[in-house]
């Protein structure tokens, strides 16, 4: 062996006061850990033996099994040279011992050991374990193209996880919007041929939930069996494929329903504004009908035995806002005495009617009359030009006999007859109509 | 490279705040390895990522950082030449003086992120140094006790006579006794050279330690 080390290791030692670590002196001269620990051993063997004034303190690193709190372990540990014997004893049998450190001041913890290998390790941090012992065949770097594949696996997992677990929390919230998108659809499908580009989407959407709900789209009358066939045409072959397609990318659909089911109802609402000219609360009216009509669906989701059944109601549930709209519509119309909006003729039984009623009139001092509150709509006439319709608390005078009667005061103001008989068959059929739902409103015209 | 001037970046404060964090440890360690305390009032405590034992005695944490406290001022204005930890034996005769010299550049050039790193890897080193005086020092006698003296340049001490840093912590001009040791020798320890200060350290140690 070159003796050259040995004049290293003596000017670390006593000329620069250095801790010379078998770590530090294989990363400082570029040998194997196992030789730097056999120069340390030789350079402190030689400095013993040629008995130098200056005396050296060494480190040893001993490891072997003992037997501590009971339980049989392997200890590793640092040791100065004054306690080596008493650690040997302790353990049976000592695997390894060898030299950990050389240095001319004695130790007095290891926290100057520790610092020593630092700078050394962080110096040659890349290659640290260049000339260690310590090896693993199976720790191989990998090639670059492996790290590519390696990332793109992980940005496409972690967007899945993150909306995997947020799926529990809005696939309620999806749920509701799918049905609405497809009650909404379901009404204007005549009308939104745009919406062909999404459709495929939107089925998807529907697909994920509402198997049955799509066949009874499908079986509407022909009228809306063309339009609905747009959305479906070609998704009829693939239901099935969508469902399993559904089923394995729930995460991604998830968030396209988030967005969809929006677009689904603003040009539901525009509809609304351009065909009748409503205001928002009817707008509400309507959407209150659609989310009935969304939630009913959900019931039969699960039970295809019912279809045909939720066809039927739904059929009549679509029908049934457009009537009630036309007929909210002209009610409101009617109920505005103030300020009539449109003209039309009048019949001869209307105006027979109109005699019969102020007849009425003549015999209501013998009987108690009450002012109260009543909420009543008025329209009116916005600056844009829009039928504006307000909905106002107003007092009125009523006995307890006839209700009727409380209208005659109001219908007179009206300077056209023919008004009052279009208010009265407006308030006939608004309330056969409305009978069934806003019995406060038009609870007085039922007695007719 | 960025050429800087003193009163740019508040220069002063930054070496002021650096340098008395590393003479906090400095001292602490002086004090485990000199042995002037026992060693069980100290801990291992984690500074520029290495382990570094540091005293839990609330007292004589106190005084040390009181000391450091009015040392600042005078570093910021590098009116600060020397730091001297002095250890003197029963009679308050000094035994050892570890002097810190201190030298601030005029002009600071920062060359790279790496500036600060850089530095904790210097003192690193000088915190190293200290561990392993032993080697070249004589053991002290026992029931040494400390003192920290400040050598200032022109008259920084009028400044600090007049306007009393903390209350009740007065600072006196060093007796000639303590400043001045008889026979003593010279040990180099560790000198570090820094775009932000230069520091010298070395231990001026007494011949016969044991009278």
């Amino acid at each position: 062996m070159d003796e050259l080390y040995l004049d290293n290791i003596d000017e670390y030692i006593h000329d620069q006061n250095q801790i010379v670590t078998y770590k530090w002196l294989s990363l400082s001269l570029g040998v194997h850990v196992n030789l730097a620990k056999q120069m340390l051993y030789h350079y402190l063997d030689r400095c013993r033996k040629d008995g130098s004034k200056t005396p050296l303190h060494a480190t040893y690193l001993v490891s072997g099994k003992c037997v501590q709190n009971g339980s049989l372990c392997h200890k590793v540990s640092v040791v100065r040279e004054d306690k080596l014997e008493d650690m040997k004893t302790r353990m049976d049998p000592t695997i390894s011992i060898h030299v950990y450190s050389i240095q001319k001041a004695e130790i007095k913890d290891s926290s100057t050991l520790y610092s020593t290998d630092y700078d050394a390790v962080r110096d040659n941090l890349k290659h640290c374990n260049k000339y260690s012992a310590i090896h693993c065949a199976a720790a191989v770097p990998m090639s670059p193209t492996e790290l590519e594949l390696i990332q793109e696996i992980q940005q496409t997992s972690s967007p899945e996880k993150v909306s995997k677990s947020g799926l529990t929390g809005h696939a309620s919230v999806a749920k509701a919007n799918v049905k609405k998108s497809q009650g909404i659809m379901g009404m204007f499908a005549n009308k939104n041929t745009a919406k062909n580009q999404g459709s495929n989407i939107e089925v998807k959407l529907e697909k994920k939930d509402d198997a049955p709900s799509v066949e009874t789209l499908e079986s509407k009358p022909a009228g809306m069996a063309s339009a609905v066939n747009n959305f479906f045409g070609k998704p009829t072959k693939k239901q099935d494929k969508c469902i399993k397609k559904e089923a394995e990318s729930s995460a991604q659909s998830s968030t396209v329903e988030s967005k969809h089911p929006k677009d689904a109802e603003l040009p539901s609402k525009s509809d609304d504004v351009k065909e009748k000219a409503l205001k928002d609360s009817k707008a509400k009216r309507e959407k209150k009908d659609v989310r009935s009509k969304s939630k009913r669906p959900e019931l039969t989701d699960s039970e295809d035995e019912k279809t045909e059944s939720s066809n039927k109601k739904k059929r009549r549930r679509i029908k049934k806002p457009r009537s009630d709209s036309s007929d909210d519509d002209e009610a409101a119309i009617a109920d505005s005495p103030a300020k009539p909006t449109t003209v039309t003729t009048g019949s001869p039984e209307s105006q027979v009617k109109e005699e019969s009623l102020p007849t009425l009139e003549v015999f209501p001092e013998g009987k108690k009359r009450k002012r109260r509150r009543v909420l009543k709509s008025k329209t009116s006439v916005d600056e844009e030009g829009c039928i504006v319709t307000e909905k106002v608390y107003e007092s009125e005078s009523y006995s307890e006999n006839d209700e009727v009667v409380t209208s005659q005061p109001k219908r007179s103001v009206l300077p056209v007859p023919g008004k009052k008989e279009e208010g009265r068959k407006s308030a006939k059929r608004q309330a056969s109509n409305k009978s069934s739902k806003q019995v406060s409103i038009m609870g007085f015209f039922q007695k007719k | 490279m960025t050429t800087l001037t003193r009163q740019d970046l508040n220069f002063g404060q930054v070496v002021a705040d650096i340098l008395c964090e590393f003479l906090e440890v400095a001292i602490h360690l002086i004090l485990y390895v000199r042995e002037v305390y026992p060693s069980g009032i100290f801990q291992k405590k984690k500074k520029y990522n290495v382990p570094v034992q540091m005293s839990c005695h609330p007292e004589l944490n106190q005084y040390i950082q009181d000391t450091l406290h009015c040392v600042k001022p005078l570093i910021e204005k590098n009116e600060a030449e020397k730091v001297v930890i002095v250890i003197m034996d029963k009679e308050r005769h000094p035994v050892e003086r570890f002097v810190f010299e201190i030298s601030q550049p005029p002009l600071l050039s920062i060359s790279s992120e790496t500036l600060l790193s850089h530095v904790e890897q210097l003192l690193r080193a000088v915190i190293l140094k200290i561990s392993v005086c032993d080697a070249v020092l004589d053991n002290n006698p026992p029931g040494c006790t400390f003192t920290v003296l400040v050598h200032t340049r022109e008259a920084a001490t009028r400044n600090m006579e007049k306007i009393q840093v903390i209350k009740d912590f007065p600072w006196m001009v060093a007796d000639e006794q303590e400043v001045h040791m008889q026979g003593s020798r010279l040990i180099p320890l560790k000198t570090m050279t820094s775009d932000l200060v230069k520091m010298q350290l070395y231990v001026e140690e007494r011949a016969q330690k044991t009278s």
